[in-house]
């Protein structure tokens, strides 16, 4: 270190800036501490130790990951877990953005769509996860059998069918979540500047041709920045199957995170180490999404 | 269509709207926003006639609209789903703890992103480094330590000396402060406020915290409205740290989580209280409505 010259006054006020500087900021670092930074360490560590429900024993090892790695569900949760993700790309990832084009072209009806497409992003997400799980219902009480029994075909398990109910969650999020990615998109669609369009104009581009060659390249950036972000967030998926299916039928819709909760809070206190294990895995998997999104976000930021 | 001529141009174009084919394009745009606001509205819409029908009704005529759809019939509907389902002391608790978060939300981030964009102690940089970093940090990994954490807080081992924080609101209080996004929001808006602001207070005596509370927090009224939105309405969908640390009738999500499963409660009076506990987040959309559907513009968080 070197030292810097230093000047009375200037020194001063530093000081005091100091202090009152780290009053003010304490309690956000305090709580940081306790409620992310310790527990994040701490998972790591206590991942290495025998744990009896929520108390520290001895140090294992690798025993904890060894039984999570080995465990015969392993390998079908973590496939559950990366279906999730796919899925999301097959139902959610195109409705956003062409709903947000549309609607910024639109001038009939213009804020009406907007409430009524907003309205899903409004319910309370529990009561809205429940809705759909009436909505699956296996019975003629569930509105899309109700339909399919009004059209004379056959009901369907739905999520009771262990091939739909990873879907029929995802169905249900791409729903629940369409309006607030839709915003995203319509707000940067703002920023698309009308010199360029109305320059193809006359260049004699089509609308579709501007869509390709102004709006695309305009998004990309927000585009890749969302997809990444819907990668990390659907990986974590966890509440919807434990409020919806409880993982099953049979574990069909387990998720990494809510085997993790399972371990963690619904194993009598036996799974309680699993669990660390588990959530250093998740972590593990995640943390190259992570860097990858902050250089990304770090270049479409330069871009603009 | 006196509206095509004045269209700004964008993908379509007045001139576009001239054509058939730019006439297609536009009003198929049209009946695909309709078709999306139709899957939008649609679970909702049959949610509440549910809630208003019979019990007979629902397991046997397997229709969309109730078959009684008169006013009297529907006010005794929701009157008596109400007596049925107690929801009005999980409504006031829901309340409370959404207000408890709001505040240290409000408190615990507009501070952290004051001193972090304007007063700079020393260490400035090592703390937001961290800040950014565990932005992205899946929770996961915490889920556990941060329950045994309650058992005994604040310390993360059972010395015999920490309190229990379960069955009390304050780890979702403390918990609602740990937000690294909102600290993110908060040291934005204040980067784009001017120094000089500071400086002339300072110069008419101000104090740091006669700065903060009577001129800085004033200014960034955007962000804390935007936080106001998010942190009221998640109060109403949150279950799972309540789930963890909470009996199961204290807060709405969790009474509406339990209820899917309790034997007792018929499917219309379930809808009920699925219509219930949609209500306050949607009053909080009413009021906010212009800046929610605006794009709410601040969302540029610099890492």
């Amino acid at each position: 270190m070197t030292k810097k010259p230093t000047i009375k006054p200037k020194k001063l006020i530093t000081r005091r800036n100091n202090l009152n500087g780290w009053i003010l900021m304490l309690p956000m670092v305090v709580i940081l501490y306790l409620f992310i930074w310790r527990p994040s360490v701490m998972g790591t560590v206590w991942s290495f130790f025998n744990m009896k429900a929520y108390t520290v024993l001895d140090f294992c090892g690798i025993d904890n990951y060894r039984k999570v790695l080995t465990h015969t569900q392993f390998l079908p949760t973590l496939w559950n877990t990366v279906q999730y993700v796919l899925w999301s790309f097959v139902i959610g990832f195109l409705p956003p953005l062409f709903v947000a084009i549309m609607l910024n072209e639109i001038l009939h009806f213009k804020g009406g769509f907007r409430v009524l497409i907003y309205t899903p992003a409004v319910i309370p997400g529990i009561a809205a996860m429940l809705m759909w799980y009436y909505m699956y219902y296996p019975d003629q009480t569930g509105l899309l059998n109700m339909i399919l029994g009004k059209l004379g075909a056959e009901t369907q398990q739905w999520l009771n069918n262990p091939d739909f109910a990873i879907i029929g969650i995802t169905i249900y999020s791409s729903w629940k979540g369409l309006a607030g990615t839709m915003l995203l998109y319509y707000a940067s669609l703002q920023s698309v500047s009308v010199e360029l369009y109305e320059a193809s104009i006359i260049d004699g581009a089509g609308p579709l041709k501007r869509l390709w060659h102004i709006t695309r390249p305009a998004m990309e950036g927000i585009i890749l920045l969302n997809v990444v972000r819907q990668i990390i967030g659907v990986f974590q998926i966890m509440e919807q199957p434990l409020a919806m299916t409880s993982g099953g039928p049979n574990g069909a819709s387990t998720s990494l995170s809510y085997q993790l909760y399972q371990y963690g809070f619904n194993s009598g206190g036996q799974g309680t180490g699993q669990a660390m294990a588990l959530g250093v895995i998740i972590f593990l998997i995640l943390i190259v999404f992570t860097i990858f999104y902050f250089w990304l976000n770090r270049k479409v930021e330069d871009r603009y | 269509m006196k509206r095509f001529g004045n269209k700004q141009s964008g993908v379509l174009s007045s001139s576009d709207l001239k054509t058939v084919y730019g006439k297609t394009l536009y009003w198929t745009s049209f009946a695909l926003l309709a078709f999306a606001a139709v899957v939008a509205i649609v679970p909702t819409i049959w949610t509440i006639l549910t809630a208003f029908k019979d019990t007979q009704e629902i397991y046997e005529a397997f229709s969309f609209f109730p078959k009684d759809m008169s006013w009297e019939k529907m006010v005794s509907r929701v009157s008596e789903s109400w007596k049925n389902l107690q929801l009005g002391d999980s409504f006031i608790n829901t309340i409370v703890l959404s207000l408890g978060n709001l505040a240290v939300r409000i408190v615990v981030c507009g501070f952290g992103g004051y001193v972090l964009s304007k007063l700079k102690p020393t260490g400035t940089k090592l703390i937001f480094t961290l800040v950014v970093w565990t932005m992205m940090m899946p929770s996961q990994i915490r889920m556990v330590p941060n329950y045994i954490g309650y058992l005994h807080f604040p310390f993360a081992f059972d010395w015999g000396m920490g309190v229990n924080l379960l069955d009390t609101f304050w780890p979702m209080w403390l918990g609602s402060g740990a937000d690294t996004f909102a600290v993110l929001l908060f040291k934005n808006a204040f980067d784009a406020l001017s120094n000089s602001y500071v400086e002339a207070a300072k110069i008419d005596g101000c104090t740091d915290y006669g700065v903060f509370f009577k001129i800085m927090l004033p200014l960034t009224t955007p962000v804390i409205i935007y936080e106001s939105i998010g942190v009221l309405s998640a109060a109403w969908s949150d279950f799972f740290t309540p789930l963890l640390v909470l009996d199961k009738n204290v807060v709405t999500p969790l009474v509406i989580y339990r209820l899917a499963s309790d034997p007792e409660v018929q499917m219309n009076t379930y809808f009920m209280a699925l219509v219930f506990a949609s209500i306050p987040p949607f009053i909080i959309f009413a009021i906010f409505q212009k800046r929610i559907l605006g794009g709410i513009n601040i969302g540029g968080v610099k890492g």
